[in-house]
């Protein structure tokens, strides 16, 4: 599927991308009100925070709003030694002189762009309350290093995703950051929706195919409590689709992209392969 | 007619022993034939052998009809009885010998015979017990189903050899050994005999139990041996498929089955799914554990339907307790078997119809299982056939299509019940009894032989009728009772674990620390210790008052339950050391997991003044500001190193009396895993170096949770630390908000940015004064888990029961709780958690 940021391949680009009317929309099906609340939340510029499991579809979601709203996106993916230097910016060398490069949150503000931090608690919590003094009436980034502060264009909006599991625990956002956001709440389609997410995501996916697929994730959700830290995503889905398309068995198709990928344990394997074996193979 | 020879002869016989004689007259018809020096040879026989023993001669003469008719021939056997005259005591041989020889040579040939007679006479040669017990074994069971000489002879080598070396009897080889060879083949004799003959030595009684298959190493070797597929290990993969296909609730046992008893179904009684230890393949098994788990979702124990049938039956049903099925089949009388084969038809047709609705291709499935069994029992082949022929006919049924048999049609509505079943089986059974359509069914191995793979009869167990036929419920009114809280416990002196659990009530009192409002710590508890011999319940011992949440009344009980703090009584250090000893391979694995992960796990502290490492971001950083005019702080350097410490944690295990349990898979009680894995735990935690501290609870009534303080913060990690958790055990309730508050309070002594209570259960909160109200400790355990997390705290919860998904979400909130399936695996498991939830 052709984004916006994916005009010219295999040629680097600025982060910063203001989609083009001959794009091709990213494809979304809502699966509730959440079109219209963030509508709503971007009207007012008010954070959004998105919930959900993993391959359920906030990202597609966002790079769908911002291509509706005709916004650039920028995508930070957080990690554990993100700094706040990685998101704001940092003195370089550049021969004997220095020069200041703006991180990927201080151009997102410069350019009006939506700013999306992904899985944010994965970033250690010190790197995160940069964010405070942007998400609130203030609007405001402060660039610590430099001495300045910029108020953020008009037309820009953050966005923060993460996915509660127990794996996280430990890692939850500070409540004080939390309260900041309007928070949607994700998780994987209903059956009529995610069989038209397969068949719109892979064309020349049969009726049939598409059904049993989807009949097979809903299974395969069962199991989320025996030990999966993941459950099965529409995402897994759609290349499950995919790998069928591409002229392979179906069975095989969805082992190696149902089964094998999330999980280790032979047991879990097999009742895996037991519900796909049951949709599958006659 | 006679020769003189011959009339001499009998002559002689009628003065010695005329009983003999006219005996001898009644056979000699049919010896005469093989002419006159046979029948010398024969009626000398006959004289030898009666005056050796005279049981021995009649034997003989009265079998010789017999073996003369099936091998045409009297000289060849005469003599080999003859020749196992030459033992003393021989004549149960000679008994046996004379019995078996018909079918000897009927089965075996003249040939065959010959052997199977000479390897009897070498047994005697060995022994006369061994030669007589040979014998007396029905030939047809020493060769097996078509086996043949072959076969005795196979059968015959491990014999022989155990003989030799371990002078193993064969009388009790054999019996055993048949029957092992016939489910296991031959090949499988002689290791169980080697076992057996082991066992022999330490004990005779134990070692015939052995060999008569009634022990329980016996049959554990047996099963472990059996082809097919082995259900008892795949408890966790049957259970899940269950929960995927059919929902939660189910719940599976193992029954006694064991493999002498015939082919090996699924049996269900309205509350539990039995399995049989072994199964043909993996096929049938888990075709039969979703049809067995189909009867119970899809009302052949529904109340209604069950009292509809017996009243169509005519019989009685009984108002409440559990029902017997025996008056459904009892009208048929001899016949029970055909009608059972075809009720069970009816019934699993209905049942199967709604499978395929919640199971894909589940017709599909049974359907080509049950074709690619090529065997028919030759008596209940139509039962097998038209089992296959309605299958496919339901499948059409649930396409839409038009069936071919309109009898079986109305069962595959959605509205079917047990009496439609029951009702439509009658029909069929009236016609079949008139056509003989359905041929009647009188033996037992027909009969099993009848079932489709999958499926079986429904009816081998009392029956518990269910109230509630919503097919959704989540939970079947059988678990309800099974879920009984642990209070039966209260009655703990007299289960066998009362020597484990000295430390209950009174015992434990000695123990006791005078109550202290403030938790000062270790070194107030050491002082209190050596004057906790202070007798009766003043308020000083009365502990540290908690609130307690009362839904009923939203508000909280003031000072309602009273936590006392003690020291465990007991330890066990030989205990511990062969846990230490068990698990030290999983330890071993741990630790080196968790010294891979150590380099990333201590995140290295960056920007330090010194180090052993340049932080090159920082160096940059810094060279960059300092060329740009400014006097950046010379924070350049990394150093890898512990942060001061950042995560504490509580390990708080429930010692309520349900650990003591015998775990259902066998090798031992849910406690030695939880002892493990504390262990485990604390050995890793050394490791890891986070601070930490180990605790238990236990509670009787409100004023009486006992906090067993195993390790505290800061206190090391000792011998007398490790002992106690050996000699951990379980005792009364679990009243958890209690003890989740109390470890919450322990957290406020501690430094640490994170702090993590780690509950590890294997039940739902409850105590003895709850009055079966459940909700009031869960919502007071959902309470206490909120003030812990409003205090910073992060409570998690480790649970063995499969249940716990009922109640734990509402308790913890989802993602904080585990629910493990395996037992077995929380020694290895419960480190691991611990590792991936500090990341």
């Amino acid at each position: 599927m052709k984004t916006a940021t994916a005009r010219q391949r295999g040629v680097e680009h600025d982060i910063v991308q203001i989609p083009l009317a001959s794009d091709t929309a990213p494809y979304y099906e809502p699966q509730g009100n959440e079109v219209a609340v963030f509508e709503a939340a971007y009207k007012r510029r008010l954070p959004v925070m998105l919930k959900g499991p993993t391959g359920c579809g906030k990202t597609r979601f966002l790079e769908h709003m911002a291509f509706q709203l005709k916004r650039p996106l920028v995508t930070v993916s957080c990690h554990e030694d993100l700094t706040s230097s990685d998101l704001v910016g940092r003195f370089l060398l550049e021969g004997a002189e220095t020069v200041w490069q703006d991180g990927p949150l201080t151009r997102a503000v410069k350019a009006g762009a939506i700013c999306y931090l992904d899985e944010i608690v994965e970033a250690r919590t010190d790197s995160t309350v940069v964010i405070h003094s942007l998400t609130d009436h203030r609007r405001k980034l402060t660039i610590e290093k430099k001495g300045q502060e910029i108020d953020a264009h008009e037309d820009f909006m953050l966005v923060i995703s993460y996915n509660p599991g127990y794996q996280t625990v430990l890692k939850d956002l500070k409540p004080s950051t939390k309260q900041r956001f309007v928070g949607l709440n994700f998780d994987f389609p209903t059956e009529e929706i995610e069989r038209k997410i397969l068949m719109a995501e892979v064309p020349g996916l049969t009726h049939e195919n598409a059904q049993q697929l989807v009949a097979t994730g809903r299974k395969a959700r069962l199991l989320k409590d025996h030990g999966l830290e993941e459950a099965t995503s529409t995402r897994a889905l759609v290349y499950a689709a995919s790998m069928m398309c591409a002229g392979l068995d179906p069975v095989a198709a969805c082992q190696v992209a149902l089964v094998n990928p999330i999980t280790d344990d032979p047991e879990l394997a097999e009742a895996l392969m037991e519900i796909v074996n049951a949709h599958f193979a006659v | 007619m006679s020769s003189p020879a011959i009339r001499t002869l009998l002559d002689a016989i009628r003065e010695s022993n005329g009983e003999l004689l006219s005996e001898i007259e009644g056979v000699l018809p049919v010896i005469r034939p093989h002419g006159e020096a046979a029948t010398l040879d024969w009626i000398n026989a006959c004289r030898t052998l009666s005056d050796f023993e005279r049981d021995a001669g009649r034997a003989f003469v009265r079998g010789s009809r017999e073996a003369e008719k099936v091998s045409e021939s009297v000289l060849p056997w005469t003599r080999q009885a003859l020749s196992i005259m030459r033992w003393r005591h021989s004549s149960p041989a000679v008994e046996g010998f004379m019995r078996n020889l018909p079918r000897a040579f009927g089965s075996l040939g003249h040939a065959g015979e010959e052997r199977w007679a000479n390897i009897g006479l070498t047994w005697c040669a060995r022994s006369i017990e061994c030669g007589c017990a040979y014998f007396a074994t029905p030939v047809l069971d020493v060769a097996g189903r078509g086996g043949g000489i072959a076969a005795i002879e196979a059968l015959n080598t491990p014999a022989e050899e155990l003989y030799e070396s371990r002078k193993l009897q064969l009388a009790t080889f054999l019996p055993g050994a048949i029957r092992v060879r016939n489910l296991l083949g031959v090949q499988a004799v002689l290791p169980w005999a080697m076992r057996g003959a082991d066992i022999m030595q330490s004990g005779r009684t134990r070692g015939e139990a052995y060999f008569r298959l009634e022990s329980e190493e016996s049959l554990a070797l047996l099963l472990e041996n059996m082809q097919g597929y082995k259900l008892a290990d795949r408890n966790r993969l049957l259970g899940i498929l269950l929960e995927v296909w059919l929902g939660e609730g189910l719940e599976l046992k193992e029954s006694t089955w064991s493999p002498e008893k015939g082919r090996p179904f699924m049996e269900i009684d309205g509350e539990s799914l039995y399995f049989p230890a072994v199964m043909g393949n993996r096929e049938e098994a888990i075709i039969s554990v979703l049809h067995a788990a189909g009867h119970m979702r899809h009302g052949t124990f529904d109340r209604t339907a069950m009292k509809q049938m017996f009243t169509d039956a005519k019989a009685e049903f009984p108002e409440d307790g559990p029902v017997s099925w025996s008056p459904i089949f009892a009208r048929y009388g001899e016949d029970a078997m055909r009608f059972q084969l075809i009720f069970d038809m009816c019934e699993d047709l209905r049942i199967e119809s709604r499978l395929q609705k919640q199971i894909p291709n589940y017709f599909q499935r049974l359907i080509s299982n049950a074709e690619a069994a090529r065997t028919r029992h030759p008596d209940s082949a139509e039962y097998y056939d038209l089992g296959i022929a309605t299958a496919r006919d339901a499948l059409r049924a649930s396409r839409g299509e038009p069936v071919l048999d309109a009898r079986f049609a109305p069962l595959f509505e959605a509205g079917a019940t047990l009496a439609d079943a029951h009702r439509i089986a009658c029909e069929i059974y009236a016609v079949a009894e008139q056509d003989a359509s359905l041929p009647p069914v009188r033996d037992p191995e027909a009969f099993t032989a009848a079932f489709l793979p999958g499926r079986g009869p429904n009816s081998t167990r009392v029956a518990h009728p269910q109230d509630n036929p919503d097919e959704n419920s989540q939970t079947q009114p059988g678990q309800q009772e099974e879920n009984q809280p642990d209070e039966q416990g209260e009655d703990e002196s007299e289960s066998p674990q009362e020597s484990e659990t000295g430390d209950e009530q009174d015992g434990g009192e000695k123990q006791e620390t005078a109550g202290y409002g403030d938790t000062s710590g270790a070194a107030k508890r050491a002082e209190s210790r050596p004057d906790g011999t202070q007798q009766g319940r003043g308020p000083a011992d009365k502990g540290i008052p908690y609130p307690e949440w009362d839904y009923r009344e939203s508000r909280y009980k003031k000072n309602w339950s009273w936590v006392q703090e003690k020291r465990l009584g007991e330890s066990n250090l030989s205990e511990t050391q062969r846990l230490m000893k068990q698990y030290s391979n999983a330890l071993k694995r741990l630790k080196k997991a968790i010294q891979s992960q150590k380099p990333t796990r201590m995140a290295p502290r960056v920007k330090q003044l010194d180090g052993d490492d340049m932080d090159l971001n920082a160096v940059i950083e810094f060279v960059a500001e300092k060329i740009s005019g400014r006097s950046p702080v010379p924070t350049i350097y990394r150093r890898r190193e512990q942060n001061q410490r950042e995560i504490s944690v509580i390990l708080l295990a429930d010692m309520s009396t349900s650990i003591m349990q015998h775990l259902p898979e066998g090798g031992g009680r849910l406690v030695d895993r939880i002892r493990a894995g504390v262990l485990l735990f604390a050995e890793s935690m050394e490791e890891v170096g986070d601070n930490y501290a180990i605790a238990g609870f236990c509670s009787k009534y409100r004023d009486n949770v006992s906090y067993y303080n195993i390790k505290d913060f800061g206190e090391s990690y000792n011998e007398d630390v490790r002992s106690q958790i050996g000699g951990l055990s379980g005792r009364l309730a679990t009243r958890m908000g209690a003890a989740i508050r109390h470890a919450t309070k322990h957290f406020e002594r501690v430094e640490s940015r994170r702090r993590l209570l780690l509950l590890l259960s294997d039940g739902r909160p409850e105590d003895y004064d709850d009055g079966g109200d459940r909700r009031y400790l869960h919502e007071d355990t959902r309470m206490a888990v909120k003030e812990a997390v409003a205090k910073g705290v992060h409570p998690f919860c480790i649970t063995v029961d499969t249940m716990a998904n009922q109640y734990l979400p509402q308790i913890f909130g989802a993602g904080h709780y585990l629910v493990l399936d395996q037992i077995n695996s929380l020694p290895n498991k419960l480190p691991e958690i611990y590792l991936k939830l500090r990341k």
